[in-house]
């Protein structure tokens, strides 16, 4: 029976073509604005996840202070914390461990031809060396000119020289340096290499690395020998830790958090999930405020639905008598409107979402041109399903109130109507 | 007993302040595969009677009994199933669906009684080459005569197999020519069917079938005749 009334309901939007296109283009616009949002939403939460997951890694974790990562901070310098990293290499699951921490020193540059030395103050970053050989892809790429080299585990009183800082100082590879720190200390440094300029920062796609990578007007020095300039580190930015393979990377991060802040350190651990999570609720919390946007403009479309089911029933009076008197229930009539109704919902649902995914194809394409990444295209079959079924159910109720008022004509009043 | 005992039946209309009495107190008879002829004036109550007999309006006050069943008694859901099983309606302006084929016309009744598409298709097309439309199914009603219009109608009547037939001035909208087979079609559902058949008409061809002749005036039966 069901089947039959949905004839009945096609057949009378068929007989009214040009109407019933009019109404449905009203819906189609709001879903197709609707579509191409979450998806583009979709979309672009795919691809941030996939970009945290190449530089990130599955087994790798971050420590932060704890103020730096969370809802109420987004970029920003990071704050500094207190860490020991020795303790930090010695939990159970801890497979490498590096760090970064960062001070202003008071710098003299080897002397220059007249004898004299330039001096100044420049910021002395102590890196661990894993850094770079363990997190490249998270640390960003650290390279030395030709002639020089980078520090090694092990390594003590060696430096690596900002470009700017080489010019500054008027040093090159082989000269010795001065670096003072707040203990009275003053270290006497070999330079063993010079940053190589560094190609257009967002051209590898590493966005996460954001100023954290190599900053050609500080000079870099093993993470370590920074204790013996300003003492052990509570200047720390970041931490990077690789767990073993076969441990469970949220329970190794969980119990680093808990040890360290049993220390006395101010830090939380962040893995890929935190960090897709958070992103997630981001991108979600935007798409869902666009879309509920766009979704003004389906309600303009349900209002449209509406318009037209009035005029449908008042129009086709005389057939809803007729269909009483030869024995249609009011369910009955009221069945066969809300379909009439629900349909030119889908129909709008099914061109929205066509004309939506292909939205959505051609902006990414342009997002991802204008911020050099691949955009992906999500076309998720959760989302078409929930959309038809979605567009049908707009039809539907904005066809509600009309189809009650054609389902409670009394017999003979729409029979006498002309 | 008499398949339709109509007693003081009344139906009144409020328009604003007025009251339209549309049927004042009228008493009439019907026996079981009769074909009565109602009559009257314009405006003398003859659909508000066929709406009341067919089940499609309840009258103001009297009794109504339908085969033993007062129908003021009866719930909206079961004077549905009595005008979709058991009366059919022919209508003076035929009140087919113009978006339907005459065939789907005549299923429609069926539809809503929850009959199977093969036995639908089955019985529509027999219907129709009984009203001798067997080569015009697939027409729309736009592509049909008048007369050919009131054969569907008629055909659609007889969906559900019922044992009265209501039929408002059948011919009221159809010259004599074509008017005449519909009498006659009218006519066997009640002699070969033997099924209830009332006709309202001015039509004088119409009185020459009927069995009886029910003359109606300001809501009042004044003249039953009983024809030879
Ligand atoms: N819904 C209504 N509201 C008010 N008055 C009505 C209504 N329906 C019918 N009437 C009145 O009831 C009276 C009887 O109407 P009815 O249609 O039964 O007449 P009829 O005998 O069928 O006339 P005709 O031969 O012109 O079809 C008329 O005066 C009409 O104006
Ligand atoms: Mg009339």
């Amino acid at each position: 029976m069901l089947k039959d009334f949905f004839l009945l309901a096609a057949r009378s939007i068929t007989h009214r073509k040009m109407r019933s296109w009019l109404t449905v283009i009203g819906v189609f616009i709001g879903i197709t604005a609707v579509v191409a949002l979450i998806s583009i939403g979709l979309g672009l939460e795919r691809t941030i996840e996939e970009q945290v997951a190449k530089v990130f890694g599955v087994d790798t974790f971050m420590i932060m202070h704890e103020d730096t990562f969370g809802p109420q901070r987004h970029g920003g310098d990071p704050d500094e914390f207190t860490l020991d990293l020795a303790f930090l290499r010695s939990i159970d699951g801890v497979k490498v461990a590096a760090a970064v921490r960062e001070r202003t020193g008071f710098i003299q540059g080897p002397p220059g031809n007249d004898g004299v030395s330039t001096q100044g103050f420049l910021p002395v970053m102590g890196l661990s060396p894993e850094m770079r050989t363990e997190f490249e892809s998270f640390f960003g790429t650290l390279e030395v000119q030709a002639g020089g080299r980078l520090f090694g585990e092990g390594e003590e009183l060696v430096a690596i020289l900002g470009d700017e800082v080489v010019e500054r100082l008027h040093a090159s590879v082989g000269d010795t340096l001065v670096i003072a720190g707040d203990t009275d200390a003053e270290l006497s440094f070999t330079i063993v290499g010079v940053l190589a300029p560094s190609e257009e920062d967002e051209s590898d796609g590493g966005g996460f690395s954001g100023g954290m990578g190599p900053s050609q007007d500080t000079i870099y020095i093993p993470f370590e020998t920074m204790d013996l300039l300003w003492g052990p580190a509570e200047d720390v930015l970041i931490t990077l830790v690789r767990t073993e393979p076969g441990k469970d990377v949220d329970e190794v991060a969980d119990r680093a958090e808990k040890a360290l802040k049993a220390r006395g350190s101010e830090v939380t651990a962040v893995t890929y999930t935190d960090i897709t999570d958070t992103i997630g609720t981001m991108t979600s919390t935007i798409s869902a405020f666009l879309a509920g946007i766009a979704g003004i403009s389906l309600l303009v479309g349900g209002v449209g639905v509406m318009n037209t089911m009035f005029t449908s029933v008042l129009e086709r009076t005389k057939e809803i008598g007729v269909m009483k008197a030869v024995g249609a229930k009011n369910s009955h009539v009221l069945t066969i409107f809300l379909i009439e109704s629900g349909l030119m919902g889908l129909v709008g649902g099914i061109v929205g979402t066509l004309f939506g995914l292909g939205l959505s194809a051609v902006a990414s394409s342009f997002i991802g041109r204008f911020f050099n990444v691949d955009l992906i295209v999500v076309a998720s079959p959760t989302l078409i399903i929930i959309t038809l079924l979605g567009s049908f159910f707009l039809g539907a109720f904005a066809g509600l109130w009309p189809a009650r008022r054609a389902a409670k004509l009394p017999v003979v009043d729409a029979l006498r109507y002309e | 007993m008499p398949l339709l005992d109509l007693k003081g039946i009344t139906k009144e209309y409020k328009l604003g302040k007025t009251i339209v009495r549309a049927l004042r107190g009228l008493d009439l008879n019907i026996e079981e595969g009769e074909i009565i002829a109602i009559m009257g004036p314009s405006g003398s109550g003859k659909s508000t009677l066929m709406h009341i007999l067919g089940a499609l309006d309840t009258p103001t006050g009297g009794t109504a009994i339908l085969d033993g069943q007062d129908l003021q008694q009866l719930k909206e859901r079961q004077l549905v199933t009595l005008r979709g099983k058991r009366i059919g309606f022919v209508f003076q302006t035929f009140n087919l669906i113009q978006t339907l084929s005459a065939q789907q016309n005549v299923e429609l009744p069926m539809i809503f009684q929850g009959i199977r598409k093969g036995e639908r298709a089955r019985r529509a097309k027999e219907l129709l080459s009984k009203v001798g439309l067997a080569d015009r199914v697939r027409h729309r009603p736009n592509e049909l005569s008048g007369g050919e219009r009131q054969r569907v109608a008629i055909a659609r009547a007889l969906a559900n197999d019922p044992e009265i037939i209501l039929a408002d001035e059948p011919t009221g909208n159809l010259d004599s020519e074509s008017g005449a087979p519909i009498l006659a079609l009218l006519k066997k559902l009640s002699t070969d069917d033997g099924r209830t058949v009332i006709i309202v008409t001015h039509d004088p061809d119409a009185t020459a079938i009927a069995d009886r002749i029910v003359r109606l005036r300001d809501g009042c039966v004044v003249e039953e005749v009983r024809n030879a």
